[in-house]
């Protein structure tokens, strides 16, 4: 590695270094918190309150365009979200050692992006105090819902991912929570033996743990490759051209981890250089993540490559309109910014120099994840304009509460994502202690 | 009040040996604490293979029977043809199915570790913090005092940084 | 036992319900349509559509059930205008009806895709669904300044904002018809008893409206006249909407 004079940390040295994120707070802690959470309240619940008064007419949807940047926003956090989980757990079950620094952030930004995600559900219904009618639960109208519907198959897989997810973090945490009870006093102790459950770190304990850990893993991968080939039958199962394709569930997985995975790297710079983790979270890490990144971005460039000639090869009037106002119309220009950012600019990272540049990634990892915003707001707002009959053929701009609520939605996770570095170690204590010098005489 | 013994150990190698050595000597009711997962620890008090198997397994097959009944009684109870689809409509109950039996599956696995590991445990037990920092102990609790003694005896020989009795709640 | 399974085939088998009770059809001969708009105005007074304003207009949140589409063939001077007269399409593959989560939608037993507002969260994927386009959601809650409210049709419902609706085959004169007949004793509505708003108020009488299963009245003949045809057939959507082509002089 680049970094020769790096010097091993010692066990008792990460207890300390990461115990120090949650017990010392700064001042710029909670500036950042604050600003976050005012603008948190005032762009997103704000217009949404708005929104509810007056209807969903706030937002700039219309005949022909009936999502909009809600859905768009949907799809996106969702997709993020699929970098933790997905990923942590993969990299636990192929024994991947340099998973085990960066998955505690991951896997918060999988439960806190899962959270954002499901607040556009909430914003994006006509009427969201009948909202509950989409669980399986006994009505006045004794209506059950519709299971054949792609949007249950949603509420089943967005509520199971969201369990599973915050239930895997909760589990991997729980000897940190017992490292942060033995580091604190007061009210902040007895809490956290509540949280780590009395943990000892006895045989039985790491025992069972790695067993339901291992077991938690494996049901969570087909959950999360599942999750977004659902959120993609949303589109899928329509008949709309751009939408009706068979490639969208693989596509949106291959986008979601691309993304997904673009964000931990976008969050691991920022918790390196702010909670002084540059012992835990190294180039090697980066290293890695980047070569995932090329191989995903190589995927998504090929997976859009075949939807444009699919598009072409089905010989439809409707493809060619649609393909036409998608790759020459009034969002053209987004389009290619979007093939610029996740097709283009990852091969930069072809280059060692730039992959283990911890600004030049930083850079890239944010370009990748507009170039994904905009790709989940062109399948909206391309597709739906361009039906079929060219009389109701319309057009989609976000109005400025729909605007605003996506710039608070950012907000959203990052205060929840604020929240919970006070709350969990964001570095896995443990998990770190397995990947140092074992405490042996022989070491 | 219950006594129990607890040796710390700075190093690996002298803890497994502590370990095996009370085994030898007849002591099976020992806890063996260590800041990571220790393969070798759970060898030597016999863990091989978790329970919490059976109950991710159960809970996978409960899931996916509570979930396809659920989409096919909610499809019967109030019978609402669309789209010309079948009533039970198999391929989109099955991804209900294979859902909800993810879901069971996992809160299965959950209960599975409440109750395979004894854990939440709030009493208070022998523990000392280093243990999850950089030591390994073991603990153990002693029938008579004669075999206090021994114990000891055995925790010093095999290197024990130190030992010391403590009262736990039984 | 048989009983049982004979259920579960029938549960199990697309298409149940194909054969409906009544199969309400309309025919709209595109030959004689003239795109004079009465059937919008009827219909806009018989199903309470809210009059949205021109700045609502402009932001293509109109409300109207049926809408005549126009369409330019040609250059100037050979310039041709062609109407076609869209509504609710009453499809019995219908793409919007699996898609809502809280079975808001629904086939019923005489062959209509029925809306229940009361029932509909405004998901709005049974809109983006529709091939047609025909299906109109309530952004704002629309109200009606006096005296205009005093027209409202009391058999129909006014709806709130976040709800989604369509046309319904005037779906209550049907049941008005089918009570009548209930009351004089017979099994089953006359032909030409039941007649919704917009085809009662066609002057060139381009629509018909009937019960397909009854291979007497008008409407059947209508479909089977050589001309007829459904819009985007290719998508297999089985529209109960029969268009009759407008007849062109070839020179």
């Amino acid at each position: 590695m680049t970094d020769t004079n790096y010097q091993e940390p010692g066990y008792a040295d990460v207890n300390r270094d990461i115990l120090q994120t949650l017990l010392v707070t700064g001042p710029k802690y909670w500036i950042t918190f604050g600003i976050s959470a005012s603008v948190a309240l005032i762009c997103f619940f704000g217009p949404w309150a708005y929104q509810l008064y007056v209807g969903v007419g706030a937002a700039g949807m219309n005949r022909s365009a009936m999502w909009g940047t809600y859905l768009s926003n949907f799809i996106f956090w969702i997709g993020l979200s699929h970098s933790g989980t997905l990923l942590s757990a993969v990299l636990h079950i192929t024994h991947s050692g340099w998973r085990k620094a960066i998955y505690r952030s991951a896997e918060a930004m999988t439960l806190f992006s899962l959270m954002t995600a499901a607040c556009f559900v909430m914003v994006h219904v006509g009427r969201l105090w009948f909202v509950h009618w989409t669980a399986p639960i006994p009505n006045p109208m004794e209506l059950w819902p519709n299971f054949r519907s792609p949007l249950m198959f949603d509420v089943m897989a967005v509520t199971t991912y969201l369990t599973a997810s915050s239930i895997f973090i909760y589990m991997g945490s729980v000897p940190d929570y017992a490292a942060v009870r033995d580091a604190s006093t007061g009210l902040r102790r007895r809490l956290y033996t509540i949280f780590s459950f009395g943990w000892r770190g006895t045989a039985k304990e790491w025992h069972t743990l790695s067993w339901a850990y291992m077991f938690f893993a494996v049901f969570v991968i087909p959950l999360a490759v599942s999750v977004h080939s659902i959120v993609s039958w949303d589109f899928a199962l329509s008949i709309v051209p751009g939408l009706h394709q068979t490639i969208f569930a693989p596509y949106f997985v291959c986008g979601a981890i691309y993304s997904g995975t673009a964000g931990i790297v976008s969050v691991m710079f920022l918790l390196r250089k702010y909670m002084q983790l540059e012992r835990y979270i190294r180039e090697i890490h980066l290293d890695n993540l980047g070569k995932l990144l090329i191989v995903l971005s190589l995927i998504w460039t090929y997976i859009n490559i075949v939807e444009v000639f699919t598009g072409w090869y089905s010989g439809t009037s409707f493809e060619y309109e649609f393909l036409k106002f998608r790759l020459f119309g009034f969002y053209a220009p987004l389009y290619w910014e979007m093939i610029l950012f996740c097709a283009v600019v990852p091969l930069f990272m072809l280059h060692k120099k730039i992959r283990t540049s911890w600004k030049w990634m930083f850079i890239i990892s944010i370009l990748i994840n507009i170039g994904m915003f905009t790709e989940r707001f062109i399948i909206v707002a391309t597709s739906l304009p361009r039906k079929f009959l060219p009389d109701a053929f319309g057009f989609y701009f976000p109005s400025f509460v729909e605007i605003m609520i996506s710039i608070g939605s950012f907000a959203i996770f990052t205060t929840l994502f604020l929240i919970f570095i006070k709350w969990t170690p964001c570095v896995s204590i443990y998990e770190v202690k397995e990947t140092l010098k074992p405490l042996r005489r022989d070491a | 009040m219950a006594k129990s013994i607890l040796g710390i150990f700075q190093y690996e190698e002298d803890f497994l040996n502590a370990a095996k050595s009370l085994k030898a000597s007849g002591f099976n009711d020992i806890t063996l604490m260590s800041p990571i997962r220790l393969e070798e620890a759970e060898e030597i008090v016999g863990l091989y293979k978790s329970n919490v198997r059976y109950f991710s397994l159960t809970g996978a097959i409960t899931g996916a029977i509570t979930g396809f009944s659920l989409a096919v009684v909610c499809a019967l109870v109030f019978i609402l043809p669309t789209g010309g689809r079948a009533i039970i409509a198999f391929p989109p109950f099955l991804v209900i199915t294979y859902e909800v039996t993810i879901l069971f599956g996992v809160l299965a696995t959950l209960l599975g570790f409440h109750f395979v590991s004894g854990l939440p445990a709030w009493r208070d037990k022998a523990y000392k913090v280093d243990t999850n920092i950089d030591r390994f102990s073991i603990a153990v609790d002693p029938g008579s005092d004669t075999d206090s003694t021994k114990i000891e005896q055995t925790l010093r020989d095999a290197g024990a940084e130190e030992v010391k009795q403590l009262e736990v709640a039984a | 036992m048989a009983k049982i399974t004979d259920k579960i085939k029938e549960y199990t088998r697309p298409g149940y319900y194909e054969k409906f009770d009544y199969h309400w059809t309309m025919s709209i001969d595109l030959d004689r349509c003239t795109g004079c708009g009465a059937c919008v105005v009827a219909c806009q007074a018989e199903n309470n559509l809210p009059i949205v304003g021109e700045k609502r207009f402009k932001e293509r949140r109109e409300m109207k059930w049926l809408r005549i589409e126009r369409y330019w063939e040609g250059e100037y001077p050979n310039l041709k205008l062609k109407f076609l007269p869209m509504l609710c399409q009453q499809c019995d593959q219908a793409p919007c009806e699996t898609p809502c989560p809280v079975a808001a939608t629904y086939h019923n037993q005489d062959g209509l895709n029925t809306q229940i507002y009361n029932r509909c969260i405004g998901t709005r994927t049974c809109a983006v669904y529709c091939p047609y386009e025909v299906r109109y959601f309530n952004w704002f809650t629309y109200t009606w300044d006096e005296p205009l409210e005093q027209q409202l049709n009391p058999d129909v419902t006014v709806r709130e904002k976040g709800v989604m609706e369509k046309c319904t085959f005037c779906v209550q004169r049907i049941r008005m018809a089918k009570d009548k007949a209930k009351d004089d004793n017979r099994r089953r509505v006359k032909d030409g008893e039941v007649t919704p708003a917009c085809v009662q108020s066609c002057a060139s009488e381009a629509m018909q409206f009937g019960d397909l299963n009854d291979p007497n009245s008008k409407v059947s003949k209508m479909t089977k006249n050589k001309r007829a045809y459904h819009v985007l057939e290719e998508l297999n959507t089985k529209p109960s909407v029969v268009y009759l082509q407008k007849v062109e002089k070839h020179d």
